[in-house]
């Protein structure tokens, strides 16, 4: 017979499972060691079922929401024999062959919770390492052609046994490090992260029992399910195809096809694996899915393993989107983010009334580095960049936010950046350049001038949707490029938007030009006191008004 | 009257009720505390703060100290009542304000919105000039456009105007330069800028910060010119005092000047009373527990300090990322979690209690004001823990058929019976609030067992039992002057100011010791002359030296006390080895890495005649005298058990009763569980002890 729970008992221990997770994530920011971590929080924690299915996360970012489930199914897989996982095993994976997703800097810590002899559920975190080795400082280059060449690989392995640390395995971890103290730091603060779950799962089951606790598990799933189907519902059922040129000249394509109860992503025509580091592991590809899935059906905070039941995911190995080892992924986020941006596009294009027109849509990847002019020592920086989202049926998009890859997460002040880094913020305003005009416009992108102050820097970037722009809806226009100019003391310009370790002089200045979003509905429909608004602020010209508002037509026709 | 008789008043604007204490010594040295409250008078505050002190029959004239926290600055922002500003900034940053830090804290929101800044773009103008992070003048401030650029503002009918330049934290000469620029050019307008009220990096923050002073300014000063008259007109001749963010009170004349500090300071005085209080109960680590009608707000004293932060942030929630505001503001976190807060049930069958309020108006189902969702205080009603005939004091006859009504809709939708559903109410009220405890402890490194629980406001008595059962915390005080608790912090006060200055110097650095002792000597000289130019004595001002460290190029620093006099170079070793301990406290490890000091932070205070608590008499009365009756109350997971009654006014200091007991008075009512046990201390104030009871 099955036992009935009190829904008040169950709804508890889920809410109670949430501020878990984000317990292990303020844990986790209060003890990493890397700015990567604390500051933009390149991280995520997470609650998982048995399994291996998400019961809660805290995350500063979307898209590490689906990642750590993934690894716990592969540990399942993998240590697949009764009595291979043991009370006090912790493990380690950040291989995207094996449940590590994204690319190898990207490290998931794991743990099973037991409780009366039995694994209750896994708590689990992933964080960005500065350094794991490989063939330059950092890890990520964009001249890998293997993985080999991206760092060390640590495909689903013990890290604990019983308790106890396996010595062996933090030695060759230490040893394969740039970075052997950042990487001790914040793998221990990982460790302190999960532990920290396992404590506040134990004090759950403790308190309401073992059975209480995976009903409500159990429930919480059926809710997010609950949650998907009821949505999809009320969508349009129908199939939904899109081929897309990219920057590099490859064509992407989906299909999705949403059912009554199904949402099944299609990638099953799409080009060979790259050569370079451009690919995404078939989990990555899965993850960018879920997204998706997840804002399309409702913004709610709570998602879980039951949000994405009804989703599938189809693709080829070989593909770009489920390569083979030993495919390097070090650029994942840039295909990730495109192929997100492809699947929005697809339904976008047939439900205009649900989801905004294209924004920047790229992680604008922006790394430089050198020595500091007024303390001698080496400065790099490492940040993603802002822009402008695309208009929608409602309204403007947003000028400067980040793309729909990152959330909660902060820009770098500029003063903050001139004192640490020794450079010149000589600008940080919006992107004056037209684009994105609609009845309601996109956003406006960015535009940020550094000036280097010392000779021998490095300038690294991987921009996407520079060749083509942000995509419009119902008649808007297309937004504007990302891109990066140099502006060199001659009086040269050269304009990048892929390149790899450029080097710079003092007073040569980087300009970070990034997109602005694509606009909704033909601007001629766009109302007449927002054009005037837009005119009286200087988000358009005179020129543009009339050129893409006609706004000396309209005005005229009107009195 | 006697030249020794004293009479001491603070008055708190709250969303709903404005509170009263007074404290009164008289010609013989007897000290009475008296408490009043009347209902809050927007948009005319004043008029309720003149009606409080009509009720309490006080005389204006005797009056020699008042203080005073108000609602009206966030008020004003959060309504977006302020004044028409501009802004005038650096050349090549006019869309700071606009750019913001590109957050979104609602991220599966695709449609998000991001805040509207405070001033459009065409209202926001550069001009050239610059300073280098390190201060030094890269290029001189050309005026040669603000004409034109006050024209267009004068033309466009402006009333305030902020000024914020880039790194005028480490100079604030271009700022100073300015803003006497704007004054000779247009006398009449406001102007604020940003190094009058923070001397911190961060360019966003810092200019929004001047942005939404300048906003409120007119406003605030508007108000505080009305209270001040309307309190001369009744002849006080006393000194006003107005209640900061930072826990302490600071004159009018300089609230008036930058009202942008007064944006919190009703909480900060409930979490300074909470200080205050649990250093005369002999307790350094305290969590404060602050039930309101709409929200719930917790703070944390560790070793009798508060934390001060500066990222403050109006509106801020989960689905906006708000705006920042870089004033000294005590540490607290606040939730949609109160008496008013609304039970309901999604399309899922899923019970949610809060955020939304019923506000004042109509309240609660069971003021019979037409309310018709349940909220926690009519859950509370139906179990019995609050009694239905002593509602409020005995002035509202509870409609305990509407509340039963509403109830009922709730349980048909949940499957589940009235009584049910009202626990549930306050099951998942409490776990909302449990879950907001664990973020001011929990979540910072601290463990809540270490802690006592001060709980006031008028739900605190009703729910700190249950929290600090489910948190570990032993001991629960419940203050004597509970319901007006925040007003009581108000008179423990002294007149503070915190100064807070980034600036960059490592510790290596063979003149380290010199460089601070430069800042710190200027804060502090800065300091004492405008305490002195505000007429208080030179001698009653005392600081306290912080300095804010970090391991070389990390993002976030530590706040580490340091002591007063001059900085010797010996000192500065000391220095970083106390760093490298509150570092390990902290973040449990250390590093061998080159410290930094990126920031000084020194408070200034002065006592102004604080509130010495004297113990109350004991008539001698029985315990048993104060029982009012016996009822059946239903104490959720403990079940219904019959609970004794006792009148909080009767109670007195020495005496001792256990639960299931309720203590009622008319504007709290204390939820003891079983099994814990209770003494009323000398001053009045209830401790529990919350081991051995049961939910």
């Amino acid at each position: 017979m099955k036992e009935s729970y009190d829904p008040i008992t169950t709804e508890i221990i889920q809410s109670s499972l949430q501020a878990a997770a984000d317990e292990m994530f303020a844990a986790m920011r209060r003890t990493a060691m890397s700015a990567i971590i604390y500051e933009v929080l390149d991280m995520g924690t997470a609650i998982c079922t048995k399994d291996g299915e998400l019961a809660s996360s805290g995350a500063g970012i979307p898209a590490f929401v689906g990642m750590l489930d993934k690894a716990v199914k592969r540990i399942n897989e993998k240590f697949d024999k009764p009595g291979d996982i043991k009370e006090g095993d912790i493990f380690t994976t950040n291989d995207p062959f094996n449940g590590g997703v994204t690319h190898l800097n990207d490290v998931i810590v794991l743990m099973p919770i037991f409780a009366e002899g039995e694994i209750v559920c896994w708590s689990a975190n992933i964080a960005h390492w500065n350094d794991i080795g490989g063939m330059i400082p950092g890890s990520m280059s964009i001249d890998a052609t293997e993985i080999f060449q991206e760092g060390l690989q640590l495909p689903g392995i013990k890290l604990f046994s019983r308790g106890e640390p396996i010595q062996s395995v933090f030695d060759i971890l230490e040893a394969n490090s740039r970075m052997p103290d950042f990487l001790k730091g914040d793998l221990w603060a990982g460790i302190a992260s999960i532990r920290a779950g396992e404590r506040r799962v134990l004090e759950i089951v403790n308190k309401y029992g073992k059975g209480a606790f995976l009903h409500a598990l159990e429930e919480y799933m059926n809710y997010g399910e609950r949650v998907t189907l009821s949505a999809l519902k009320n969508l349009p059922h129908e199939k939904f195809t899109l081929s897309e040129e990219q920057d590099s000249g490859q064509v992407y394509t989906v299909t999705i096809e949403i059912t009554e109860t199904e949402f099944i992503v299609d990638l099953l025509d799409n080009p060979d694996q790259d050569k370079g580091p451009f690919n995404i592991s078939r989990d990555s590809a899965v993850t960018s899915s879920q997204l998706i899935l997840k804002s399309l059906t409702s913004t709610d905070t709570i998602c879980n393993g039951g949000t994405f039941r009804p989703l599938t995911v189809k693709t080829r190995e070989g593909s770009v989107f489920h390569p083979h080892r030993p495919a390097a992924m070090g650029i994942y986020y840039e295909v990730d983010v495109r192929l997100y941006d492809l699947i929005w596009r697809a339904l976008a294009e047939k439900m205009p009334e649900r989801l905004p027109a294209g924004g920047f849509a790229s992680i604008c990847g922006t790394l430089f580095g050198g020595i500091h002019p007024d303390t001698g020592r080496q400065y790099s920086i490492i940040e993603p960049e802002l822009g402008g989202w695309g208009g929608s049926c409602r309204a403007d998009g947003n000028p400067a936010i980040f793309s729909g890859f990152h959330g909660e997460t902060y820009n770098c002040p500029a003063e903050i950046n001139e004192a640490r880094n020794g450079l010149l913020v000589d600008r940080m305003s919006l992107n004056e350049e037209e684009g994105g005009e609609g009845k309601y416009r996109g956003g406006k992108g960015v535009c940020i001038e550094y000036r280097i102050r010392s000779d021998n820097a490095w300038f690294t970037a991987a921009y996407t949707r520079s060749k083509f722009p942000p995509w419009p809806l119902k008649g808007g226009r297309h937004g504007s490029p990302n891109y990066v100019e140099i502006l060199r003391t001659d009086g040269s310009r050269e304009r990048h938007s892929v390149v790899n370790a450029l080097t710079l002089n003092t007073d040569d200045v980087i300009r970070v030009m990034t997109g602005n979003g694509a606009g909704y509905g033909n601007p001629e429909e766009r109302d007449i006191e927002l054009i005037k608004d837009d005119l009286k602020n200087g988000y358009i010209t005179e020129e543009q008004a009339n050129k893409y508002y006609k706004l000396h037509k309209r005005v005229k026709v009107e009195h | 009257m006697s030249s020794s008789e004293v009479l001491r008043i603070a008055t708190d604007v709250g969303g709903t009720f404005t509170d009263l204490v007074y404290l009164h010594i008289s010609p013989k040295g007897e000290q009475q505390i008296g408490t009043a409250k009347s209902d809050t008078t927007p948009p005319d505050y004043e008029k309720g703060v003149m009606k409080v002190l009509g009720q309490a029959d006080l005389d204006p004239s005797a009056v020699d100290f008042f203080a005073h926290g108000t609602t009206v600055i966030i008020n004003a922002l959060t309504e977006r009542k302020g004044a028409k500003t501009a802004l005038i900034t650096t050349e090549g940053f006019r869309d700071i304000l606009e750019i913001a830090r590109g957050n979104r804290p609602d991220f599966f929101n695709l449609e998000y919105k991001k805040p509207k800044p405070f001033v459009p773009r065409y209202l926001r103008r550069e001009i050239p000039g610059r300073m280098s992070y390190k201060g030094e003048e890269l290029k001189p401030l050309d005026f040669s456009g603000l004409p034109a650029i006050l024209d267009d503002f004068k033309a466009d009918g402006v009333e305030a105007i902020a000024l914020c330049f880039l790194n005028s934290y480490a100079n604030s000469k271009h700022e100073e330069e300015a803003v006497q620029k704007v004054q000779e050019l247009w006398p009449e307008v406001a102007v604020v800028a940003s190094y009058q009220i923070t001397r911190e990096w961060r360019e966003y923050e810092r200019t929004n910060t001047a942005v939404l002073s300048a906003y409120v300014q007119p406003v605030a000063r508007h108000y505080l010119d009305r209270l001040h008259r309307s309190l001369t007109e009744k002849g006080m001749k006393g000194s006003i005092y107005i209640m900061q963010s930072n826990c302490g009170v600071d004159t009018v004349k300089s609230a008036r000047e930058i009202p942008i500090t007064m944006i919190e300071s009703g909480p900060a005085s409930g979490v300074w009373g909470t200080a205050a209080l649990g250093q005369i109960i002999g307790e350094e680590n305290v969590i404060a527990l602050d039930i309101g009608g709409t929200t719930a707000k917790c703070g944390l004293i560790s070793d009798g300090h508060i934390k001060i932060n500066t990222d403050y942030m109006v509106g801020r929630s989960q689905t906006s990322a708000g705006y920042p505001v870089m004033v000294p503001v005590v540490d607290l976190v606040e939730i949609g979690n109160g008496g008013g807060s609304i039970a309901w049930v999604d399309e899922f069958q899923k019970l949610h209690v809060g955020p939304q309020s019923a506000g004042a108006l109509p309240g609660p189902v069971s003021y019979g004001k037409g309310g018709r969702d349940a909220t926690t205080t009519d859950a509370n009603l139906e179990l019995g823990r609050i009694n239905p005939n002593y509602f409020c004091g005995g002035t509202i006859t509870a409609d305990m058929d509407a509340v039963g009504k509403s109830l009922d809709t709730l349980a048909k939708k949940l499957g589940t019976s009235r009584k049910e559903a009202a626990r549930g109410i306050v099951r998942i009220a409490n776990n909302n609030m449990v879950n907001t405890l664990k973020l001011v402890s929990v979540n910072r490194g601290h463990d809540p067992r270490d802690f006592t629980m001060i709980a006031f406001g008028g739900g605190g008595g009703m729910h700190g039992c249950a929290l600090a059962v489910e948190l570990g915390i032993k001991k629960v005080v419940i203050p004597k002057q509970s319901a007006v608790f925040s007003a009581w912090g108000m008179l423990m006060s002294d007149l503070r100011r915190d100064y807070i200055q980034t600036r960059i110097i490592e510790l290596d650095d063979p003149k380290a010791s010199e460089h601070l002792n430069e800042s710190f000597g200027a804060l502090e000289k800065q300091a004492l002359d405008e305490f002195t130019r505000e007429s208080v004595d030179p001698s009653k001002v005392e600081f306290l030296r912080y300095g804010r460290f970090r391991y070389q190029n990390q993002a976030h620093s530590v706040e580490v006390a340091l002591p007063d006099g001059t900085v010797e170079e010996a000192l500065i070793q000391e220095i970083a080895d106390n760093f490298h301990q509150v570092y390990e406290r902290e973040y449990t490890y250390r590093l061998d890495a080159p410290v930094e000091l990126v920031g000084f932070h020194v408070v200034a205070s002065a006592d102004v005649g604080k509130l010495t608590l004297e113990e109350l008499p004991a008539s001698g009365r029985k315990i048993k005298d104060t029982i009012k009756e016996r009822r059946k109350v239903d104490y959720t997971d403990a079940g219904e058990q019959e609970a004794v009654i006792y009148d909080g006014s009767l109670l007195e200091p020495g005496m001792r009763f256990t639960g299931p007991a309720i203590v009622e008075d008319p504007g709290d009512t204390i939820v003891v569980m079983p099994g814990m046990q209770c003494h009323v201390d000398e001053y009045g104030n209830i401790h529990i002890q919350t081991q051995g009871g049961t939910r």
